[in-house]
């Protein structure tokens, strides 16, 4: 790395530039909306434009052939697509600029597709105008752009996978079986997660912790694997390749001579609700959270263990271990991990079904959930694998169960918990298999058997007598004598309504996000979809990354679903792992800031707001510089800057003012402008294209990595020019992708707020929204509620505004 | 009258047909044939003007059980009002209703009960004051009932 890195500035002159334009058709997916051969005709005479064509589909063989063969035959130096969002395609077409021999960093895109055809489906000639706009305003971007060269990072050949369900086993035992270390961070005592809770597992009936206890020791083996338990993560620093993470490992109380025979747990007097078996039996303070665990160790729970005040008030266990195992003064210790790649497995929570009051659960002892259900019918349960009802240990002989408990519900979880229609079908062929003359009822809205294998279950319980009945019941009543227990509904399919009398009841709960999954999200950047559950950087193509570069998705923190697909996408989260730990490096993006030493007076103002402390310098060198490999490219730092001495390669200052001039070169009072950050609410703004939600087309949006690259300069040039509206957008202030760099947006927004109102202007012009990448409708909301703020607006107004802020920034270069 | 001011047209989409409402419904006590389940169903198969001629829909008490459980917020005794509205602004009010307003505008009480004051001295309490009938009237005029029904 050089000493004083220089600011790259553009190759060609101005008349050495020769643009390409392809604009796409996508098919009828933009070409049914935009008119594209009359977008190409139009950018033919925009400036440096050498070619411009339409495709069908620009991305397919032949229409990358293309642009290799103009970028050679043609002399192209610029290459601007219009197409679908950058998001999807730019490493498509920066591949095949590179491969003809141009800079792939002298590529530029215009979304004429998520952001303009998909929202403006029923008027032709304004998505049409729209889409001239957008690829003017690519266009004289390009002509500024400038190549950039990536910088190669290595890649530590070390994993992290947080979470030891199925999901964190199979991810760890690949990685580990290819050869990486592999750290297992597990918050409880144990390895197994709800698959070692569960009896047996749908659709093939195989015993579950038959099946997992194998992998589980597998894992406590593995010399590849090194398992911490009661751990979890508490920072996360770094990026891709190059992670510092620190764990807090917390104190077990018992060493690993233990040898698991239990003497110490019968003489302890401590007791506690046994977690594993969903609070139906008891443990001690010293435990072993179940028979297979992994780490075969006991431990203790300090919350429960006399001993939690800091003096030994009792040695009962102790005294009974004759291995002498037992460390009362064992203290929590933090390590500190460097690690390459992540994998989040961090699984699901249960639904608790206390607040549907009318269904009794928590007052009635015969109404139980189906996680209880699977600890009753094990044999390590706490019955023994005797299915018997709570209130009177009696083996029920009638047994209802209810459907999509806490699921698909505005009230719980508004999504399909993919598990729990199949699940019940499971549990009462178990029960049928026992104890065939009970009688089964499942009350359902839709039973979902989509899987393999899931349909012929389904029937299979219906041969064996399962009576399915469609209708949820409205209410539950108990029969206090006898803890029986009285449903009323109505059987939609017949149309009459029924009370039956069971014997007991099984609500078939959802499943849902852990209740804590925002530390992890926030500790790792990662961005959540509207049900709460963890967003892979693409649905259909990237569906175990995430957004974050170097960590990845497995197992239902994703999303609900079974074991089958969570074992297959650990698989495919460690493949993705494995490839990047292989290759041993990666490249970043070039996108960091640059600072121009002759011009930096050394004030020290952008070292300030960077939040990875990666500008360095002082006073007495003369000058700060930008540490390249810590830089993130979020560009919060250049608005800091009030000597032009700071710049970001790609988003350069000169770049986005050229696409807000263009943006605004005509008809400027009706133009919302939209910054939008890449991560959020660009892609946001994708998400209500992909939904097709209709949002009015004059909004032009123009992207930055990070929200808090938006200079104030900007949004001033912008009003200047006439702009009716200026929004400013990023992720939610916890969510930011670059340590909460948009906590300078919020600043720099409600400052100039402050500006406007001194100078009479209607502050409403300005306006910051934060939307996350699964909040089109809410991207849409705005932009609608911007237009009719627009409608109401004088051109008088927007006039003697561009001038009280004119003259104020002329007074401004006087006065300095 | 359109109903659909009165009761967000969207949310007839939304009812999974879970059947919670009628389950939870105490009118089912009474006249096991109606729901609001089956409401919703015939507002969205059948349309709105067809249901506006079931006198189900006057059986409804607007006790809000429905609207309380329903998975989907669905704002069912909204919907039930606004019917009832629609058809008794097209004259499709239940006799036995009917001849309750007309009572009510007459007397100033829907229902005669024989030997009330005899009843209520034997609980202790006065009897009954006269009804405001004039007042009632007026309030009876106001919501424009006497267009549908002659009192
Ligand atoms: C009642 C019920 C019955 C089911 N029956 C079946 C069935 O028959 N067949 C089937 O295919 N599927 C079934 N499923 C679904 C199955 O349980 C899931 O598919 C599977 O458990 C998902 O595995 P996972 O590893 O992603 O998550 P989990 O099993 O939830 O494991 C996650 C692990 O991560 C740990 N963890 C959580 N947060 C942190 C953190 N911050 N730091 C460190 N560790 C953390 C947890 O302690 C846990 O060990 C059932 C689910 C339920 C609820
Ligand atoms: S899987 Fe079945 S029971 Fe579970 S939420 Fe979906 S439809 Fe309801
Ligand atoms: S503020 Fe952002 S762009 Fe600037 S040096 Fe720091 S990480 Fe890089
Ligand atoms: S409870 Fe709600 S969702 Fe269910 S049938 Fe009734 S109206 Fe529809
Ligand atoms: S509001 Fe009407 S429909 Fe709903 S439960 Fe009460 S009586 Fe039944």
């Amino acid at each position: 790395m050089k000493d004083k890195p220089e600011l790259a500035k553009p190759v060609y002159r101005d008349g050495d530039l020769r643009i390409g334009v392809y604009v796409c058709h996508c098919g009828k997916n933009i070409g049914g909306v935009v008119r594209c051969e009359e977008v190409a005709e139009f950018s033919k005479d925009l400036p440096n434009v050498v070619v411009s064509r339409d495709s069908l589909y620009t991305c397919s063989e032949p229409g990358q052939e293309q642009i290799k063969t103009d970028i050679r035959e043609q002399k192209l130096n610029r290459v601007v697509v219009a197409s679908c969002t950058p998001r999807l395609h730019e490493p498509t077409f920066r591949a095949a600029c590179e491969a003809a021999g141009l800079n792939p960093y002298l590529l530029e895109m215009a979304n004429i597709r998520e952001h303009c055809s998909w929202a403006h489906l029923h008027d032709k000639d304004l998505a049409t105008e729209k889409a001239k706009d957008l690829v003017s305003m690519a266009v004289h971007r390009a002509a500024l752009l400038a190549p950039q060269f990536e910088l190669t990072v290595p890649v530590k050949r070390v994993a992290m996978v947080i979470g030891g369900g199925v999901a964190g086993i199979q991810a760890s035992l690949d990685m580990a079986d290819a050869g990486y270390k592999v750290y297992l961070v597990e918050r409880s005592g144990s390895i197994g997660g709800r698959m070692a809770q569960i009896d047996k597992t749908f659709p093939t009936m195989d015993c579950s912790i038959c099946i997992l206890a194998p992998k589980m020791s597998e894992v406590g083996r593995h010399p590849n694997i090194e398992l911490l338990t009661l751990s979890e993560v508490k920072e996360v620093e770094g990026h891709i390749g190059n992670f510092r993470v620190k764990v807090l490992k917390k104190a077990r109380h018992v060493t690993k001579e233990c040898t698991a025979c239990g003497d110490c747990t019968s003489a302890c007097p401590q007791l506690a609700p046994d977690e594993f078996n969903a609070g139906l039996s008891i443990r001690r303070a010293i435990y072993m959270p179940f028979a297979q665990a992994v780490p075969s160790r006991f431990l203790i729970d300090m919350n429960q263990c006399l001993n939690n005040q800091g003096i030994v008030a009792c040695d009962r266990c102790f005294q009974a271990c004759s291995n002498k195992c037992i460390d009362f003064a064992e203290t929590d210790r933090m390590l500190e991990l460097e690690v390459g790649t992540i994998v989040v497995a961090t699984g699901v929570d249960v639904y608790d079904p206390t607040a549907l009051t009318e269904l009794g659960y928590g007052r009635f002892p015969n109404v139980i959930t189906t996680l209880e259900f699977e600890r009753l019918i094990n044999a390590g349960g706490p019955s023994g694998g005797e299915l018997i009802r709570p209130s009177d240990r009696k083996r029920p002989e009638k047994v209802a169960f209810l459907q999509c408990i806490g699921s698909r519900s505005k009230r719980s979880n508004p999504y399909c918990s993919n598990v729990c229609c199949m699940n019940t079908v499971k549990d009462a062929l178990l029960i049928k298999e026992h104890w065939p003359e009970t009688e089964i009822y499942v009350f359902y809205i839709d039973i979902r058997a989509f899987g393999k294998g899931f349909e012929d279950l389904f029937q299979r319980a219906r041969r064996e007598g399962v009576t399915f009945i469609r209708g949820i019941p409205g209410e539950i009543i108990e029969d206090i004598n006898s803890g029986n227990l009285k449903l009323l509904g109505e059987n939609t399919l017949l149309g009459t309504p029924y009370r039956y009398d069971m014997d007991m009841v099984i609500l078939s709960v959802g499943i849902r996000p852990r209740s804590d999954a925002g530390a992890l999200q926030r500790l790792l950047n990662l961005s959540t979809d509207t049900d709460g559950f963890y967003m892979e950087a693409h649905p259909k193509l990237r569906p175990v990354d995430t957004t974050t570069g170097g960590v990845f998705l497995a197992g239902a923190a994703e999303g609900p679903k079974d074991i089958k697909d969570s074992v297959t996408q650990a698989s495919a989260a460690a493949s993705r792992a494995n490839i990047l730990m292989s290759k041993g490096e990666v490249k970043v993006p070039a996108i960091t800031a640059r600072i121009d030493t002759n011009k930096c007076v050394a004030c020290g103002m952008c070292a300030r707001v960077c939040p990875y402390h990666a500008i360095e310098g002082s006073k007495d060198l003369g000058y700060y510089r930008v540490i390249e490999a810590a830089c993130q490219g979020c560009g919060a730092c250049v608005p800091e800057c009030k000597f032009e001495a700071l710049d970001q390669a790609h988003f350069t200052d000169a770049q986005i003012v050229s696409q807000l001039d263009q943006a605004l070169e005509k008809d400027p009072n009706s133009k919302i402008i939209c910054f939008a950050c890449n991560w959020c609410s660009y892609a946001g703004a994708d998400f209500a294209g992909v939904s097709r939600i209709q949002y009015p087309a004059n909004v032009r949006i123009i992207r930055t990595m990070c929200s808090a690259r938006v200079s104030p300069d900007w949004i001033e040039r912008a009003l200047i020019k006439g702009a009716g509206a200026v929004l400013v957008s990023g992720c939610h202030p916890a969510d930011c992708h670059y340590n909460n760099a948009n906590q300078n947006t919020l600043k720099r927004v409600e400052k100039y707020w402050k500006r406007m109102e001194k100078l009479g202007i209607n502050r409403d012009r300005l306006r910051l929204a934060w939307i996350s990448a699964a909040e089109g409708a809410q991207f849409a909301k705005v932009i609608q509620e911007m237009e009719s703020g627009i409608r109401k607006l004088e051109p008088k107004a927007i006039e003697v505004a561009a001038e009280a802020l004119t003259k104020r920034k002329t007074k401004k270069v006087e006065g300095s | 009258m359109k109903i659909w001011n009165f009761f967000p047209r969207e949310a007839l989409y939304e009812c999974y047909q879970c059947a919670r409402c009628t389950g939870s419904c105490p009118a089912l006590e009474v006249a096991p044939a109606y729901g609001p389940r089956e409401t919703i169903l015939k507002c969205l198969n059948l349309g709105h003007e067809a249901v506006v001629q079931d006198e189900k829909i006057w059986l409804c008490c607007t006790c809000n059980v429905c609207e309380d459980r329903c998975p989907q917020k669905i704002p069912i005794s909204d919907l039930l009002v606004a019917l009832r509205n629609s058809a008794a602004r097209r004259g499709n009010i239940p006799g036995k209703l009917s001849i309750a307003i007309e009572l009510l505008a007459k007397t100033g009480r829907s229902m005669i009960v024989h030997q009330l004051d005899e009843m209520r001295a034997h609980h202790g309490l006065d009897p009954l004051p006269p009804a405001p009938v004039e007042e009632i009237r007026q309030i009876l005029k106001k919501t424009k009932l006497n267009e549908v029904i002659d009192f």
